[in-house]
C-alpha cells in the first residue's frame, strides 16, 4: 500500500518544489520582460515604424552588411578550422589564442580598432596614403567580420574535430578525386551545423550595435535606430517594435537548433587522418598567419592609441592617457564593471548549476519544460533583452544599481553555461545519487561531496564565460546603467563620441588585459590540478 | 537473516516489468537469479532494495516487512553494474565516507575501511582514484564500501558484465570467497546460465515478469518445470558444453 504521505514524499523526491521555485525566477527573468516588452508596441508606433523611410533604409543595410559580413566570417572561419583540424601546422596552440583575443573585448572596439587604423588619420591610411573613408558600409562589414570570425571558427573546428575520418581513407584509396570527396562526405556531414552555425553568426551580427555605430557613420543599421530611439531619446515603443524585428532572426536560429539535434550524436574521432599534398600546410599557415595578423593590428591599433603621447604626431611612451581616463571617472568604473562580473559569474554559476542539476538529474515531464526555459535565452539579444529590463525596472529602486546587471548580464549569457553543466553533469555516472540513499548518505551531501567536486573544471569554465563576456559586453547594460553603475565597457563609446581615441584604446586594453588573466589563471588552476592527479595516481 | 518476497509486483505505467514474484532466501546463502535481457531482473532487485516502490506485494526481512522502508534502513548493501564509486575520492576515502557520515568516530571509521581493504587485497591501491584502477579492482573497492556497513544481504546488478572473460572468471571464485569470508548472504543477476550454475546455491529463473523455478543448480538440470527453464537453460547450456566438448573431449552425458 503507497500512503498518501509516500506519495507526497516521491513527489518531493523527484525536486518538484525546487523544480516550481527555479522555474519561477526563470519566468520572472527571462519570459515576464520579454512579454512586457512586447505588450509595451502599439498600432500606431507599430505602423510608424513600418511604414518609415528610415525603417526600411536601415533594414536594408542591416540585411546587406550582416549578409557579406556572415558569409566571410563563415569562410574564413572555415578555412581557420581547416587548417587547425585537417593540417600539421605548428604552434597551433598559439594561432587559437591570438585567433580567439577578439572575443575578449567589445564588437565596438574593432570598429574603434578600424578607425585607428584607417581613419582619417589611421596608421595605415598614412602608411599607404589611402584615402578612400572606413566609414560606411564596408567599416560596418570589416568590423564585423573582425569579432564574429573567430566565433565562428571555434564553431566551425567543434564539427570538424568529431568527423570520422574513415570514409575519406577509403575513398582516397578508391581514388575519388578530392572535389568529389568534399561534396559526397563532407558536404551531407556538415550540412545541418552549418546551417547552425551561419544563423548563429547573422544573429550576433545583426543585433550588434556597437561596430556600425562607432564606424557606420551616415550608414546605420537597426540596431543603432533601437539604440539611438531607446537610449538617445527614451522612445521605448520605436525601440519595442524594432526589437520584435531583431527577435524574428534569433527565435529563427533557437528553433532550427532546438529541432536539429543531431550534431550531439556525433562519436568522437580521435584518430585524425589527413592525406598530405604539397600545398596543404603552406595554405594552412597562410590561412592562420593572415587571420592572426588581422587580430595582431587591431591590438596593436590600441597599443599604440593608448601608450603614444599624441598619435601621429609624438610617438613618445606616455601613461598620461590612463591617467586621463582614471581621472574621468575610469577607475571607478572599472571597480563598477570587476563587480558585476564577479556577482554575475557566482550568482550565474550558482542559478545555472541548480537548475541543471533539476533538468539533468532529477528528471521527470516537468524538467523539460524546465530545461527549453533554462536555454530560451539564447533566442534573445542582448539589446532585445536591455530594452525589456528598462521598460520594466525604469521606475523601480532597483534601476541604476550594480544588481540589476547582474540580473541582466545573467540572463543574457545563462544558456551557455547552463548548457556545460547540464552535458557534465548528465556524463556523471547515473547511480550516485542511488548508492547515497542506500548509504545513508543524504542528497546535499552527495551534491556537494561527489557530484560538485567532479565538475569543479565546468564550474570554473562557467565562472570564466560569466565573467569574461560581463566585461567586454555593452547591449544589454546600456540600457540600464546610470552614472553610479556604469561598467567601463561602455565607456568606449563615450570617449568615442568626445573623439578621445586615446581613452577609448586604454578602456579597450584594460578590459583585454583583465580578461586574458582570467583566461591564464583558469588554464593554470587546470594545468595544476590534471598535474597533481596524474602525480597521485601514478 | 531471512529475506521472504512475497507476490511483489510492479507496473511502469501499463508495463507489467514484475508479476507477482515470490521467494525467499536464507542466511549465507547465495541465490542467483537467472533471465533473458528485459525480463525484470533488476527492477526485483530494485525493489528489494528500496529504490523502486513495489505496486503490490511485501519484502520481509527477519520476520519485519521493509516493503516501504528507506534504502538506507534496510542493512542491505548494493553493487551496481557501473559500480558508481565516487571518482573524486581515493580508494580509502570511498569506503570509509559512509562511516564517517554515520557519525562513526573518525578513528573507527578509517579502521574499518583500512581492514577492508587489506582483507579485499588493495592495500597498495589504497591511495588511488578508482579511475586508474582495474574493473576487476573497482569491483571489490564498490564490495568493500557495501561491506564496510556491515549489510546482512548484498545485491549485485550483473556486476561482471563490463568485464572480459578472464576477469569475469577470476571474479566468480573471489565472489565466493568474499562471502565465505564474511558469511553473508548474496543475491546475483546474471543473464548468462554458466555463469549462475558455477556461483549459486540456488537459481531463481525468471520469465518475461514472471519467476518460473527456484531450486538448486542440480535440481534445476534434473527437473526442469517446464520447457522454458528446459531450453532456456539447460538446452543453452548442453550446446555451450558441446561446442567445447569436441576440443576437450568431454562426453555429452558428463553434465548430468
Ligand atoms: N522506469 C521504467 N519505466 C518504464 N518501463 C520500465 C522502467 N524500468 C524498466 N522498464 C521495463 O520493464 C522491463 C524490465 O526491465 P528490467 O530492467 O527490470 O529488465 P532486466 O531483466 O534487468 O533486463 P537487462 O538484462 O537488460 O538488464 C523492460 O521491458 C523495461 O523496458
Ligand atoms: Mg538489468
Amino acid at each position: 500500500m503507497v500512503t498518501l504521505k509516500q506519495k507526497m514524499r516521491s513527489l518531493i523526491d523527484k525536486g518538484l518544489m525546487s523544480k516550481i521555485l527555479i522555474g519561477i525566477i526563470l519566468l520572472i527573468l527571462i519570459v515576464v520582460p520579454i512579454i512586457r516588452m512586447l505588450v509595451y508596441i502599439d498600432k500606431e508606433s507599430f505602423e510608424n515604424v513600418f511604414g518609415s523611410k528610415l525603417f526600411v533604409n536601415n533594414l536594408i543595410n542591416s540585411l546587406t552588411s550582416t549578409a557579406v559580413a556572415t558569409v566571410i566570417s563563415i569562410v574564413l572561419g572555415y578555412l581557420l578550422a581547416w587548417a587547425i583540424t585537417r593540417t600539421d601546422i605548428k604552434c597551433k596552440y598559439l594561432f587559437t589564442i591570438l585567433i580567439t583575443l577578439p572575443m575578449l573585448i567589445p564588437s565596438i572596439s574593432h570598429g574603434m580598432g578600424l578607425i585607428i587604423l584607417f581613419g582619417n588619420n589611421g596608421i595605415i591610411t598614412r602608411l599607404f596614403g589611402a584615402s578612400n573613408s572606413i566609414y560606411g558600409f564596408w567599416g560596418v562589414v570589416i568590423g564585423s567580420v573582425l569579432y564574429s570570425f573567430p566565433i565562428a571558427f571555434i564553431m566551425i573546428a567543434d564539427i570538424l574535430k568529431y568527423e570520422d575520418q574513415s570514409p575519406y581513407e577509403a575513398a582516397d584509396v578508391l581514388g575519388i578525386p578530392k572535389i568529389r570527396q568534399f561534396t559526397a562526405i563532407t558536404y551531407p556531414y556538415i550540412r545541418k551545423p552549418m546551417i547552425s552555425v551561419v544563423f548563429a553568426v547573422f544573429t550576433m551580427i545583426v543585433t550588434d550595435y556597437g561596430v556600425p555605430l562607432s564606424v557606420g557613420g551616415k550608414f546605420k543599421t537597426l540596431p543603432v535606430m533601437l539604440y539611438e530611439e531607446a537610449v538617445g531619446q527614451l522612445n521605448y515603443s520605436v525601440g519595442s517594435v524594432i526589437g520584435l524585428v531583431l527577435l524574428v532572426p534569433a527565435i529563427a536560429a533557437f528553433l532550427f537548433d532546438l529541432f536539429n539535434k543531431d550534431k550531439g550524436n556525433a562519436s568522437y574521432v580521435q584518430r585524425s587522418y589527413h592525406t598530405k599534398t604539397k600545398w596543404r600546410d603552406p595554405l594552412g599557415y597562410t590561412v592562420v598567419s593572415v587571420c592572426s595578423l588581422m587580430v595582431i593590428l587591431v591590438v596593436f591599433s590600441f597599443v599604440i592609441q593608448a601608450f603614444a603621447k599624441s598619435y601621429p604626431r609624438d610617438l613618445s611612451f606616455t601613461l598620461e592617457h590612463f591617467e586621463n581616463t582614471f581621472s574621468k571617472k575610469g577607475g571607478k568604473f572599472l571597480v563598477n564593471s570587476i563587480l558585476i562580473a564577479l556577482f554575475t559569474s557566482v550568482f550565474g554559476v550558482a542559478l545555472a548549476t541548480t537548475t541543471a542539476y533539476l533538468t539533468a538529474r532529477m528528471q521527470s515531464k516537468s524538467s523539460r519544460l524546465l530545461h527549453l526555459m533554462a536555454i530560451v535565452s539564447l533566442a534573445i539579444p542582448g539589446l532585445v533583452l536591455g530594452l525589456a529590463y528598462v521598460i520594466v525596472f525604469k521606475k523601480s529602486f532597483f534601476y541604476g544599481t550594480i544588481a540589476i546587471l547582474v540580473l541582466v548580464n545573467t540572463v543574457h549569457f545563462f544558456a551557455s553555461p547552463y548548457l556545460m553543466i547540464y552535458n557534465a553533469f548528465g556524463k556523471l555516472n547515473e547511480n550516485l545519487e542511488e548508492v547515497g540513499q542506500i548509504l545513508g548518505i543524504s542528497r546535499p551531501r552527495i551534491i556537494f561531496n561527489v557530484i560538485l567536486p567532479q565538475s569543479k573544471y565546468t564550474l570554473i569554465e562557467m565562472f570564466s564565460y560569466f565573467f569574461v563576456n560581463c566585461m567586454m559586453t555593452i547591449s544589454a547594460v546600456s540600457f540600464l546603467a546610470t552614472s553610479a553603475n556604469r561598467p567601463i565597457s561602455l565607456l568606449i563609446n563615450q570617449f568615442e563620441t568626445y573623439n578621445m581615441m586615446e581613452c577609448a584604446a586604454v578602456v579597450a586594453l584594460l578590459i583585454l588585459v583583465i580578461n586574458m588573466l582570467m583566461k591564464a589563471i583558469v588554464y593554470l588552476i587546470k594545468k595544476v590540478g590534471s598535474k597533481y592527479v596524474d602525480k597521485k595516481s601514478i | 537473516m531471512k529475506l521472504e518476497v512475497k507476490n511483489l509486483s510492479k507496473t511502469f505505467d501499463t508495463k507489467e516489468a514484475v508479476k507477482s514474484v515470490s521467494f525467499g532466501v536464507e542466511a549465507g546463502e547465495f541465490l542467483s537469479i537467472l533471465g533473458p535481457s528485459g525480463c525484470g531482473k533488476t527492477t526485483l532487485l530494485r525493489m528489494l532494495i528500496g529504490l523502486i516502490t513495489p505496486s503490490d506485494g511485501q519484502v520481509i526481512k527477519d520476520g519485519v516487512d521493509i516493503t516501504n522502508a528507506p534504502p538506507s534502513q534496510r542493512k542491505m548493501g548494493f553493487v551496481f553494474q557501473n559500480y558508481a564509486l565516487f571518482e573524486n575520492m581515493t580508494v580509502l576515502q570511498n569506503i570509509e565516507y559512509a562511516l564517517k557520515i554515520k557519525k562513526e568516530t573518525k578513528a573507527i571509521a578509517r579502521e574499518t575501511a583500512l581492514r577492508l581493504i587489506e582483507k579485499m587485497g588493495l592495500t597498495e591501491h589504497k591511495d588511488k582514484k578508482p579511475n586508474s584502477l582495474s574493473g576487476g579492482q573497482q569491483q571489490r573497492v564498490a564490495i568493500a564500501r557495501t561491506l564496510a556497513l556491515n549489510p546482512d544481504v548484498i545485491l549485485f546488478d550483473e556486476p561482471m558484465s563490463a568485464l572480459d572473460v578472464a576477469t569475469r572468471l577470476a571474479l566468480r571464485k573471489e565472489l565466493k570467497d568474499i562471502q565465505k569470508e564474511f558469511n553473508t548472504t548474496m543475491i546475483y543477476i546474471t543473464h548468462d546460465q554458466e555463469e549462475a550454475f558455477a556461483m549459486s546455491d540456488k537459481i531463481l529463473v525468471m520469465d518475461t515478469a514472471v519467476a518460473v523455478q527456484l531450486d538448486t543448480p542440480e535440481n534445476i538440470i534434473k527437473h526442469p518445470v517446464n520447457d522454458y527453464v528446459k531450453n532456456f537453460v539447460v538446452e543453452n547450456l548442453k550446446i555451450k558444453i558441446e561446442s567445447l566438448s569436441k576440443y576437450i573431449g568431454v562426453a555429452e552425458g558428463d553434465i548430468e
